[in-house]
């Protein structure tokens, strides 16, 4: 496909393909996932589905890469 | 303090869900020193207690800060003023949420980490309400101007035409009105999540299951049609 709007939008409504978490775990399991990411650990295979909703919501998106960017931030000072 | 007006994701039960992944609960870790020391002076009493708990109030404000900082300028009718605000309710709503499930923390991270989340969440729902106050969510689609409105419209690629008819048609005829009413808004006119939840008195898990279900109605219907969506969106297969 050489339309990346059409390409976001039609992933917007169609979702991960991926089977995925709910908003309720990713919550629950994003300080974890967070800093598996941030020990360059394979936080995916650890926490199957997270990043698939992360793909899929992007309110929770958004909280992943505060927290992400927060934390790495900390750590680097 | 003000009181915790958003429902941090589990803390409701939510309705079954088939978006179960299945992620294994943790053992309890080895805390680490820090975490250990928050937790025992946040447990203790008296001046300890109200000690540990103002140190948590700046941590989670400095938090809450961190979150009006990135988002704010892409809400400039927010003002200075308006995301101190924010941040500070939002420490105030995190700090309830804290010290209402200090036993749910399992050392899965560092205590800070745990923390930061909840005054995140709180702020960042903060600010999609603000952003939307006083607007206009729309949740009855036109069916017929919905790609259009939202920037979606079949090129002269016939399959991508076909898939395009084919979804609107879907969208018209295979979702339940609840189901299009939460796709239209979440998917198609950007209405944010926490927005809409409010606006129908739901929560966010219970809204984001619903845009679920109806995504793999969609999906579903374009298979038995024989359109592939992977080939479109370059997913693998």
């Amino acid at each position: 496909m050489e339309r990346p709007e059409l390409e976001h939008a039609l992933g917007r409504l169609l979702g991960p393909a991926e089977p995925e978490v709910g908003c309720d775990v990713c919550f629950q399991e994003l300080d974890r996932y967070v800093e598996l990411e941030l020990a360059g650990k394979d936080a995916d295979a650890a926490i199957p589905g997270l990043r698939a909703h992360l793909n899929g919501c992007p309110a929770c998106r958004e909280e992943h890469e505060s927290l992400y960017a927060l934390v790495r931030g900390e750590r680097a000072r | 303090m003000s009181t915790a007006t958003v429902t941090v994701p589990g803390q409701v039960p939510s309705p079954k869900t088939d978006l179960s992944v299945a992620v294994e609960p943790q053992p309890r870790s080895q805390l680490d020193e820090e975490s250990r020391a928050w937790l025992r002076d946040l447990r203790s009493d008296g001046g300890e207690r109200d000690e540990a708990i103002a140190r948590l109030h700046a941590l989670l404000l400095r938090a809450a800060r961190f979150e009006c900082a990135r988002r704010g300028p892409a809400l400039p009718h927010l003002r200075g003023n308006d995301l101190d605000d924010v941040a500070n309710q939002a420490a105030d709503d995190a700090l309830v949420s804290v010290l209402g499930r200090l036993d749910d923390f399992r050392g899965a991270s560092r205590f800070t980490t745990w923390v930061y989340k909840f005054a995140l969440l709180e702020a960042a729902v903060k600010l999609r309400k603000r952003s939307w106050q006083g607007r206009e969510v729309p949740l009855e689609p036109d069916t017929w101007n919905l790609f259009t409105s939202a920037g979606i419209a079949p090129d002269d690629e016939a399959e991508q035409s076909e898939l395009l008819s084919t979804l609107q048609q879907a969208i018209a005829h295979v979702l339940t009105p609840h189901q299009r009413s939460v796709l239209v808004a979440l998917a198609l006119n950007g209405v944010p999540i926490d927005v809409l939840a409010e606006r129908l008195s739901t929560t966010r898990g219970a809204l984001y299951k619903t845009l679920h279900d109806a995504r793999r109605k969609l999906r579903a219907h374009l298979q038995e049609q024989g359109l592939s969506v992977d080939a479109l969106l370059g997913e693998e297969t």
